[in-house]
């Protein structure tokens, strides 16, 4: 599952994928695509990896950052692959939202062997918790309340039924042995923000959402994190927090950030992407905007990155189809 | 008799609608509400709505015919051509087209039609994509 | 006297030539973007993020220059609502209902200067509010759940019926195809795609400025176009009229900006309402306290100009509420402000108020500093704007159809989007052809998400319990109002109606 995938990702990136040599000439107009309207996610990640590989002079010119939004990032996925296919100078902007609707067939027609993936730039890892005035004190005692009455607890996030906030939840539900997932109630807000001020109105008992959502609630008391669903603790603030394997559940979830490029991409464009990238992860410049930005370390690259998505995208099916979400 | 004909048009309309949503693949696991409920509500007030312009109609407008709708239709098909070729085309020579084909049905004469055409494309194109840096369609030129 | 205090530490960040240099670039900017339609404060502010990117802006002064350019935005809208009856935003809608009147009669002069006094009310009053307020608001937002939601969006339904006050059959099924458009996309609850026919283009939903340009902006060039049929410009403009707002009018649309302001301060506060809801819940309250009849609302009133103007400023106020101490965006723009929050390293939440004060008081300071600057900005140059009117509709109509499809292209990017906005563009001309009002179509592609979404997250959590609409007594007190404000008059102001006209009839035949 997720997490024995995401070990063998941190294995690879510890044993040190070596990052290969920039010998690539740059692409004339190195371009960016954001999947989605300025301000978003993607976005940032546009820019802000074009910022930074522009300051380090990784690339000599302005990234171009275009933005393409739609059908969650399936229109420029669908642009890519018919119309860009064989564009040098492109990069895109994806996230574990873009293998998620790619598993559950969101991008018709499309799939994930259609581009070339190049690197992570980093992750967020999941975190379930409760309000801060509940008396439920740890992860296994939430979800034996689920066990015992699943209409007991409402789950808030902000993805919808079957997005990543709430397969998180189904994960470790599976691992707690609750053999109807489906029974978990799971009410989906418009963003991590909305869940949270409804968990702090007391409308629902649980929040599931990423770490870097969680911090300022944290400081001011009005949420407890039960676990972090990371592969071990966390550094820095949030260290604090148990992970979800510490209390006997087995679960890791990551939404990572990172890029892809068109399918038929040149060998040596391609190679100049990845090493790009992975020389910009390694500056100390991009550890400050991962530290920013509340992403944690993920950094995969070139093949190993590949296989992630393959098995990434493997996982996501073999459970939503499980929960039938997708037949 | 507009009315008639809007309310017989929002008949089919909700009834279309309401097709549509029982067509809506629902997952194993749904909200108590679904994603079918709400459009079938409002699919049922649209079509009390049009019963009502039925039975009541208004005093119907005065709509346009012969030229004047042939003048209407050419805009229309002037703007979705805009709108398909834009990116083919490039932003200042589409739009320095189509402002002047509506300027000009608008009243000006062809020649200053084409300036004012050209004027606004090239406008609009300093504004926007100098000054905000947005990436309007670049078109074989460039521009 | 800390909050005193920790404003004037603000001003003095705030202050500083740079920062004051930003304010004024960001109001400008803001103005324009604002009146041009098909650029609206969210796209206005996602904008101009590269701009600040790239000057390497450190977090105050960024903010300062983006929460200037979203209050130039607000002032801005209103402009080419009153010269053009074309909304510049979404929030502008309703100041179209009054202003454009006021505008033919000869009085957009006044229309302008009024409403950028309203505005500046509104704005300033919200601000005020933001600093005084802030936590005790945040347990206000706090108060609404899910099924509080849904009665507020149903309150803001209801009415409708006291806009259009000609054929309430023609807004219900404006606001049903308001509501039905907003339904197009995947379901944000089970992630299905609904009424998309396979389009993945459908998929995100149609957005609402691809709606709002279509059905204002090119259905008007396409009236024009019909009137005027290639025939000569005979082009007459109207009259600007006095540009400065005589104190007896300005009296009279006090207590309209007042209760605009607070409305729509407290429609900002709330996640999900918004700017939109503000100026709308403002527009029709104000009319059906103080022209219950419809004998001058609609036929520009001023008070029609000032009520939407104030409430919309004080919403854009009230919308940094949640994003500040809860870093919940009210908005779409305040989701963009969000986002550039946390790109700069800075966790909204509720201790930011304490970790971050130089932000957040400097930000508040900018946010007076650029009020005071609109001000001063907008009332001279009304003249200025005002002479828009002055160019030929056959130069101005082009002009601003083709900036309507640039704003929506250069944001998205998609030529299908364009097409779609076309489509608008027809149906909102069949639409006034059989005058079906515009407005609730507009207002149900805004709310009709928010409002099925909070009804099924409410059965969701009271699991299909149906009561749970009325559990709460501010849930009862919102459905009390729309009910009794504004169905009961509908049904019996018609049977009113009816026996008036009867009794009239009556004394008629007698003088027969």
């Amino acid at each position: 599952m997720l997490k024995t995938l995401l070990r063998s990702a941190a294995i690879a990136a510890g044993v040190g994928l070596a990052a290969p040599a920039i010998a690539q000439e740059a692409p004339a107009n190195p371009q960016c695509i954001a999947p989605a309207n300025p301000g978003g996610g993607w976005d940032f990640t546009c820019r802000q990896v074009g910022k930074t590989l522009q300051d380090l002079g990784i690339i000599p010119t302005t990234m171009q950052v275009t933005n393409l939004s739609g059908g969650g990032g399936g229109v420029a996925y669908a642009e890519v692959v018919n119309k860009r296919d064989s564009d040098d100078n492109l990069i895109v902007a994806a996230s574990s939202a873009t293998t998620t609707r790619l598993a559950q067939g969101a991008f018709p027609g499309n799939t994930a062997d259609q581009v070339r993936w190049v690197a992570t730039i980093g992750a967020d890892y999941g975190i379930i918790g409760v309000s801060g005035s509940s008396d439920i004190s740890s992860l296994a005692e939430l979800f034996e309340k689920v066990k015992a009455d699943p209409r007991s607890i409402a789950f808030a996030g902000g993805s919808a039924v079957g997005g990543w906030d709430h397969l998180k939840v189904l994960l470790a539900a599976q691992k707690v042995g609750i053999e109807d997932v489906r029974t978990i109630k799971y009410v989906a807000f418009a963003g991590g923000g909305e869940a949270m001020t409804q968990l702090l109105a007391g409308s629902v008992q649980a929040f599931t959402g990423d770490i870097s959502e969680a911090k300022g609630f944290v400081e001011s008391g009005d949420l407890k994190v039960l676990a972090v669903l990371a592969p071990e603790r966390l550094e820095g603030w949030a260290a604090d927090f148990p992970t979800a394997k510490e209390e006997g559940i087995d679960v890791v979830g990551a939404n990572w950030r990172g890029f892809y490029a068109p399918g038929k991409m040149s060998d040596s464009a391609y190679d100049f992407w990845v090493g790009a990238i992975t020389k910009m992860y390694a500056t100390d410049a991009w550890q400050s905007v991962m530290e920013a930005n509340g992403l944690a370390k993920l950094n995969l690259s070139g093949a190993a990155f590949k296989d992630f998505v393959e098995k990434n995208v493997d996982e996501i099916q073999a459970l939503s189809r499980q929960i039938g979400i997708i037949r | 008799m507009s009315d008639r004909i809007l309310g017989l048009v929002g008949l089919v309309v909700a009834a279309l609608y309401v097709w549509q949503a029982t067509l809506i693949e629902e997952s194993f696991i749904t909200d108590v509400v679904g994603p079918k409920t709400f459009p079938i509500i409002l699919a049922i007030l649209m079509a009390a709505t049009s019963l009502y312009f039925i039975l009541r109609p208004d005093k119907g407008p005065e709509w346009p015919t012969g030229a004047r709708l042939f003048e209407l239709l050419m805009a229309i098909a002037v703007l979705v051509l805009y709108a398909l070729y834009l990116p083919q085309v490039g932003f200042v020579i589409a739009t320095a087209i189509a402002a002047g084909y509506l300027t000009w049905r608008l009243g000006s004469r062809p020649l200053a039609s084409l300036l004012i055409g050209i004027a606004t494309a090239l406008g609009i194109w300093v504004v926007f994509k100098l000054i905000l840096g947005l990436s309007l369609a670049e078109g074989p030129f460039g521009f | 006297m800390d909050t005193l205090a920790s404003l004037a530490d603000g001003f003095v960040i705030a202050l500083t030539f740079e920062n004051l240099a930003l304010a004024l670039i960001g109001c400008a900017l803001g103005s324009i973007m604002g009146a041009l339609p098909g650029l609206g404060p969210a796209n206005g502010v996602a904008i101009l993020i590269p701009l600040a990117f790239t000057m390497g802006l450190a977090p105050t002064p960024a903010l300062i220059l983006l929460t200037s350019v979203y209050y130039g935005c607000m002032y801005g809208g209103r402009i080419s609502s009153i010269l053009l009856n074309i909304p510049g935003d979404e929030p502008a809608m309703m100041t179209c209902l009054d202003g454009h009147p006021m505008a033919k009669k000869g009085e957009a002069g006044l229309a302008l200067s009024l409403s950028g006094v309203a505005s500046f009310v509104g704005a300033f009053f919200a601000t005020v509010g933001l600093v005084l307020l802030a936590p005790q608001l945040v347990r206000v937002a706090l108060l609404f759940g899910p099924a509080e939601y849904f009665a507020l969006f149903t309150l803001a339904f209801a009415t409708l019926g006291g806009i259009a006050s000609t054929n309430q059959a023609k807004a219900a099924f404006a606001a049903a195809l308001g509501l039905m458009i907003a339904m197009v996309g995947v379901d944000t609850q089970t992630g299905v795609p609904r009424f998309t026919l396979g389009e993945v283009h459908l998929y995100d939903g149609i957005d609402f400025l691809v709606v709002i340009v279509g059905l204002f902006a090119l259905s008007e060039v396409l009236v024009f176009l019909e009137e005027r049929h290639g025939k000569a410009d005979l082009h007459e403009p109207p009259k600007i009229g006095r540009v400065v707002p005589p104190l007896s009018i300005l009296a009279r649309c006090t207590p309209t900006m007042i209760r605009g302001t607070v409305l729509g301060f407290l429609s900002g506060v709330l996640p999900g309402a918004g700017a939109s809801l503000g100026s709308f819940i403002s527009y029709s309250l104000e009319k059906r306290l103080v022209d219950p009849k419809g004998r001058t609302f609609g036929k520009g009133d001023p008070r029609g100009v000032a009520a939407p103007e104030a409430g919309n400023n004080a919403a854009a106020g009230g919308a940094l509420v949640p994003m500040l101490a809860l870093g919940v965006p009210g908005s779409g723009t305040t989701a963009v402000l969000l986002a550039v929050l946390l790109a700069m390293n800075i966790t909204p939440g509720p201790l930011l108020f304490q970790q971050n004060p130089d932000v957040v008081w400097g930000l508040i300071a900018a946010l007076f500093i650029g009020n005071f600057m609109l001000l001063i900005m907008n009332i001279p140059m009304v003249s200025l704007f005002a002479r828009v009117l002055l160019v030929p509709p056959r130069i101005l109509m082009p002009v601003v159809a083709m900036i309507s499809f640039v704003g929506v292209y250069g944001i998205s990017g998609s030529s299908f989007d364009l097409i779609v906005m076309v489509a608008f563009g027809v149906l909102g001309w069949l639409l006034r052809k059989v005058d079906v009002p515009l407005v609730p179509v507009v207002l149900g592609v805004l709310l009709g998400n928010e409002m099925e979404v909070n009804l099924r997250r409410a059965m969701t959590i009271s699991d299909g319990d149906w009561s749970t609409l009325v559990g709460s007594p501010l849930a009862i007190g919102l459905w009390t109002v729309a009910f009794v404000g504004f169905v009961l008059p509908i049904l019996f102001g018609r049977v009113l109606k009816r026996r008036m006209r009867r009794r009239m009839d009556e004394e008629g035949a007698v003088i027969d």
